[in-house]
């Protein structure tokens, strides 16, 4: 009867708990519970903070930061609500405090440190590198404010729809919407002044 | 991943394969760019990051700090004293003082204090002229008209002759 020695077979699988189990498991002062969902989440938070930040070591040190205040404020999260969306405002907010200062720091020098591409640059063919994308990305989000470039990046590379964004930032969807759409905007405009050649890419399509 | 024809085909959509076509395959990106130039940016995103020196480093790093606070929160809290009881030992010496007030003022109760009777004692004002009598060819004396009977007299003598500490 193989389906009953199947039965008997014991199994290495072990059921990891969900994000909700954990921090109920954290909750009680278990520690290792914390470090298995600090594992858990560490790509998805610095993976956030990198797109927002645009800098290895800073975004690293923001997503530390969102881990020790996640672990100081355990007690607040309300399980009713996906853990996630919890874990996404504590990004969201510790970035946008990091980018308001930092912001304030490098205003003058991002002036000067102006990409320009010649213009016989702009009529040769676009060629699409990733790499260069990111630059470019880095480049021309500098003019966003820091809520603008957060809901860009969460829903042109995290792939998240308003709704949640507005849950994740506690406000409304068109709100979300008005910063997606002033957001593109001032980021064709910098395209426009500093990478012609791929600026071109809109225009033709309006 | 769907193939380069069915990504070509709704290279507009936002559903999950379609992006995550757009994310990987190098060949479709120009073409994805051209016809949505917002997948230019929407290229860059989808894949999960990993921090410099990796997630392990990361975990214990992060460990590490949570460990620091939590060795500094329970110093904190056996050098704290709670609230609640500083509370109940400012009400303890409150009770003390005042009953120890009650006590004092049964046991003896405070004098009266008489009020201080203040003598003022009045003296009539003697004036004694300085210079009783005066003569001289050059001086110029004036006499101020006296307003009552008790009022005293004022001469005023002017004359260069005088000596100064007169």
């Amino acid at each position: 009867m193989p389906a009953e020695l199947r039965l008997m077979i014991p199994t290495n699988e072990s059921v990891e708990p969900d994000d909700r189990q954990l921090v109920r498991t954290i909750r009680s002062g278990d520690s290792e519970a914390f470090e298995q969902l600090v594992r858990r989440k560490t790509t998805k938070v610095y993976s956030l903070c990198y797109r927002i930040i645009g800098n290895a070591e800073d975004a690293k040190d923001i997503s530390q930061l969102v881990f020790i205040k996640l672990w100081e404020n355990i007690e607040k999260y309300d399980p009713t609500y996906a853990f996630d969306t919890w874990l996404y405002r504590m990004v969201t907010n510790v970035a946008i405090d990091f980018m308001r200062n930092k912001q304030s720091r490098e205003n003058a020098v991002n002036s000067t440190l102006r990409l320009v591409k010649t213009s016989a640059d702009a009529e040769q063919g676009v060629v699409v590198q990733r790499k260069e994308i990111e630059n470019v990305f880095n480049a021309v989000s500098s003019v966003l404010s820091p809520k603008q470039k957060m809901i860009f990046v969460m829903s042109e590379m995290d792939d998240l729809r308003s709704s949640e964004i507005a849950r994740i930032l506690g406000c409304r969807e068109s709100t979300v919407r008005n910063h997606l759409f002033n957001a593109r905007k001032l980021m064709q405009q910098q395209l426009k002044r500093r990478f012609p050649e791929y600026s071109r890419l809109w225009e033709e399509r309006q | 991943m769907i193939s380069c024809q069915s990504f070509r085909a709704n290279v507009t959509s936002r559903e999950p394969e379609i992006l995550e076509h757009l994310r990987k395959c190098d060949a479709c990106l120009e073409f994805a760019v051209s016809a949505d130039p917002d997948h230019f940016f929407r290229s860059i995103g989808g894949e999960e990051l990993e921090p410099p020196g990796g997630v392990e480093a990361f975990t214990a790093d992060v460990m590490a700090q949570v460990r620091l606070r939590q060795a500094e929160g329970s110093v904190a809290r056996r050098f704290l004293i709670p609230p609640r009881r500083l509370a109940a030992a400012a009400a303890v010496v409150v009770a003390i003082a005042g009953g120890t007030l009650v006590w004092q003022r049964r046991e003896h109760p405070a004098a009266v204090i008489a009020p201080a009777i203040v003598a003022r004692v009045t003296r009539p004002v003697v004036t004694k002229p300085v210079v009783e009598t005066y003569q001289s060819q050059n001086a110029t004396i004036v006499e101020l008209p006296s307003q009552g009977k008790n009022d005293a007299n004022v001469v005023m003598i002017f004359d260069d002759s005088l000596p100064a500490d007169l």
